[in-house]
């Protein structure tokens, strides 16, 4: 079997708020979600800001059974499903049902349970360990609650590899439809905040203010200093597309191609050198038998890192260099940096190719480059071929290309 | 293709000595060093013994930043790319290779450390950089760094099933053209949380795991990595190096059921098992040996028992079904790596590997379970499974490779 995959619904739970109106116009409005974090102290650390999700009531779209017993992240990824599946106009029944999963991304899981089972364990002992928390310090509980409230029965698997969780979470869920193994996969990825990881995030100078300067995330800016933690959630629905077509759903887009790739990167660095991530770029456009030219939008991966953004700039210096402009986005501005950030982003790019708008790089004022980036405002431009681009530290690439497909 | 395999676990540092202590049915249980075990309700666990990581891994390799887990892994590695003469990687290679690792605990035996002096000392001077092994993907970025890899690269985490589907989508990646070799399989550390937490779910055995036993009482947790090295089939022929065997398929289901108690109705395990003989092409009947989960908890068995009688009807009284964690404990991440290795020396050195400590019938319980050792055997076929928290169960199937050019292990 070697079928064709379409996005037939998104649903996230973000900074920018829960569902894609909300997300949508915040989005295109050039709003921010990073504020002074407020979920928990900052005092004697070096960061203080964050992407925290602060408009999101779970029981809008869970049931009070199910999530008396999730988990945050749980929650947010079970919300997101339900609003991709509403999306779709997905119906579940005793049949389809087993043709449905979820592969599920992230890059840190419920670091909230975690570690309140360790501290429980190392001040009170392993007596106290309470068992109704251990089931969501694993990092496939979201995709478990998930599959149970929604009560799909097929493929169900998640990818834990850092910051391209999310991306590699769609290829693979596309790998399966491909191949036959699902006709539907909700794919995508999320992560939390929480005290202790936002501590270890700046004890590892990992967030704004990196190098000193007023904290905040610039993508693509020649004064960035490092990105803004953030949190959330997004999913796409991914069907096999003559399934789609046959219901009569209209598709954001065609997932025409992915590419993975790595290079050899010391475990908790960015990538400097631009080859392992140009690797990726090049298979994802090969197997969607486009050339460069032929990209209209890059949903990019830049969070306002120093390396990240520089390297990820000069990938598309040497890709598209004077033969191709295409434009250039990143919401890492607008939604900081959620690590299994490629669900959001990838619902972002689908609506840049419906709606034809792509929204501006919040906090972007002078480019480190000078490529197409957009600056300022929302610009309203037909949008049939984008890139969703996916870096991780430790040097691991995950690629793929959107292609709007008019009914 | 597999053409080479490695593993590190708590019968042997190596396959060879793996199938030796398989055949012989010996016990890899016993009381854990690792860490004080002195408040949970089980002492033992089956514990890597005899490993050490600058003895099996050689100086060129830096072995900085490294958790227990990222050790066994490596050195599982070394074994399998040595088998199947990757050592070194020629260089045509390195940009068509990558790595799935199945994950589990990571690096978590190292953070406990950090975390209990973080909590004592209210985190003024706690070292955050020793975190830096914490996460699951530590591993495959350590793998591809060292071996100069290029391809497609991730970690898969989906508690117990996740070493078994690591294999899946290193063979899916192979199969698609992402990559022409895979480094693939799982590893797992013992740590004190994930000690605390299988206790706090009561799901550990006090004594030992008696899989298929009608008095047996939980699990036995264990430590192992279990690594192989997948090949397309041209490429395998190209370099002239022996095939041990293929993949022959996998499926991925999922209970939606409960987050920690499988599906009694056996269910999302039967379909599991249905989607890889349908992705393999093959009909029950084909199946020589089954390498169960087997976690000897009440309901697993019950639940696994019943899911292979409804898949293979009256023929499951004849299929020999083993769960070979009655010597290598439960080693969850791992576990679906590990067996794949039991699996395929099952294959490859002609044995059916026995369930030991199984003490007392269960009446249903009552397929063959090989309890009284391990059978001289010629299995062709092998499907293994692998299921987990979460509801995710995940079956692999593995096969003699029997085409030309292939040669019996």
């Amino acid at each position: 079997m070697d079928r064709r995959v379409v996005i037939t619904g998104i649903g996230m739970v973000t900074p920018l708020g829960a569902g894609k109106e909300a997300f949508a116009q915040a989005l295109w409005q050039g709003e921010t979600g990073i504020r002074e974090i407020t979920a928990f102290p900052t005092e004697g650390l070096a960061s203080h800001l964050g992407a925290e999700v602060r408009a999101f009531e779970p029981r809008d779209f869970i049931s009070v059974k199910n999530l008396r017993k999730m988990d945050r992240l749980s929650a947010m990824t079970t919300a997101s499903v339900r609003m991709a599946l509403d999306d779709a106009g997905l119906r579940i029944d005793p049949i389809n049902r087993d043709r449905i999963g979820i592969v599920m991304g992230t890059a840190f899981g419920n670091t909230e349970h975690k570690v309140l089972t360790a501290r429980v364990l190392f001040t009170e002992g392993p007596g106290m360990v309470s068992p109704i928390h251990v089931p969501n310090t694993v990092m496939n509980a979201p995709a478990g609650h998930a599959s149970i409230e929604m009560g799909f029965r097929g493929v169900n698997t998640t990818v834990n590899h850092q910051a391209v969780s999310a991306e590699t979470a769609i290829a693979y869920g596309a790998m399966e439809i491909r191949r036959g193994a699902a006709d539907v996969i909700f794919a995508g990825g999320g992560d939390i905040l929480s005290p202790f990881f936002y501590e270890t995030l700046t004890r590892f100078r990992a967030v704004s203010p990196v190098n000193g300067g007023a904290e905040g995330a610039r993508p693509f800016d020649r004064l960035r200093n490092g990105p803004v933690a953030g949190e959330g959630c997004g999913i796409v629905c991914l069907e096999a597309a003559e399934l789609a077509r046959e219901r009569g759903a209209v598709p954001y887009a065609e997932v025409t191609g992915w590419g993975l790739a790595s290079s050899p990167t010391p475990p908790t660095a960015w990538p400097i050198d631009p080859r392992g991530f140009s690797l990726a770029l090049e298979r994802a456009l090969t197997m969607a038998g486009a050339v460069p030219a032929e990209i209209d939008l890059i949903q990019a991966a830049a969070n306002g890192g120093r390396d990240l953004d520089a390297m990820e700039a000069a990938a598309y210096e040497r890709l598209f260099g004077g033969r191709a402009n295409p434009l250039i986005t990143s919401l890492k501005g607008a939604t900081g940096e959620t690590f299994a950030s490629g669900g959001i982003r990838a619902a972002a790019l689908a609506l840049s190719l419906r709606e034809g708008i792509v929204p501006q790089v919040v906090g972007l004022n002078e480019p480190l480059v000078p490529l197409p980036f957009v600056i300022g405002a929302s610009v309203n431009q037909p949008v049939r071929r984008g890139l969703l681009s996916g870096i991780s530290y430790g040097g691991t690439y995950a690629c793929l290309v959107f292609e709007r497909r008019d009914p | 293709m597999v053409t080479g395999m490695g593993t590190v676990n708590a019968l042997a540092t190596d396959t060879g000595r793996f199938a030796e202590a398989l055949r012989r049915g010996e016990s890899g249980i016993g009381p854990i060093s690792l860490f004080d075990t002195a408040e949970f309700r089980t002492h033992n666990g089956a514990q890597v013994k005899n490993f050490l990581p600058r003895a099996a891994i050689p100086a060129e390799f830096s072995l900085k930043r490294m958790s227990r887990s990222d050790l066994f892994a490596l050195a599982s590695t070394l074994q399998a790319l040595k088998q199947a003469r990757l050592d070194p990687i020629p260089e045509d290679l390195h940009k068509e290779m990558g790595v799935v690792i199945g994950g589990g605990a990571g690096g978590l035996l190292e953070a406990e450390a950090f975390f209990a002096n973080y909590l004592r000392r209210g985190g003024r001077s706690a070292r955050f950089s020793h975190l830096a092994p914490v996460c699951c993907a530590s591993t495959a970025n350590h793998l591809a760094t060292k071996f100069d890899l290029w391809g497609p690269k991730t970690t898969l985490m989906t508690a117990c099933s996740s070493g078994a589907t690591a294999i899946g989508l290193g063979r899916d990646l192979i199969r698609t053209s992402a990559a022409r070799a895979m480094i693939v399989g799982g590893t797992e550390p013992l740590c004190r949380l994930t000690f605390a937490s299988f206790n706090a779910l009561q799901a550990v055995d006090p004594g030992y795991c008696r899989p298929f036993s009608g008095n047996r009482a939980g699990l036995t947790l264990g430590e192992a990595a279990g690594i192989l090295i997948l090949e397309s089939l041209t490429s395998a022929l190209e370099r002239g190096t022996p095939i041990l065997g293929e993949i022959l398929g996998y499926g991925v289901t999922c209970d939606s059921h409960h987050m920690t108690a499988p599906d009694i109705g056996a269910s999302g395990a039967a379909r599991a098992m249905r989607a890889a003989l349908t992705d393999a092409g093959l009909a029950p009947e084909e199946i020589d040996y089954i390498n169960a989960h087997g976690t000897a908890t009440p309901l697993n068995d019950l639940m696994e028992t019943r899911a292979i009688k409804e898949v293979f009807g009256p023929r499951a009284w004849k299929i020999p079904v083993s769960s070979t964690k009655s010597m290598h404990g439960h080693t969850l991440g791992a576990s679906g790596a590990l067996e794949a290795v039991v699996a395929l020396l099952a294959i490859t050195e002609g044995f059916i590997p026995p369930t030991i400590h199984h003490e007392t019938p269960d009446p249903e319980c009552d397929l063959d379970y090989v309890t009284t050792g391990a059978r001289p055997d010629a299995p062709e076929i092998v499907l293994s499974n692998s299921f987990a928290f979460g509801g995710n169960n995940t079956t692999v199937i593995f096969g003699r490779y029997r085409g030309a050019g292939g040669r019996r292990g």
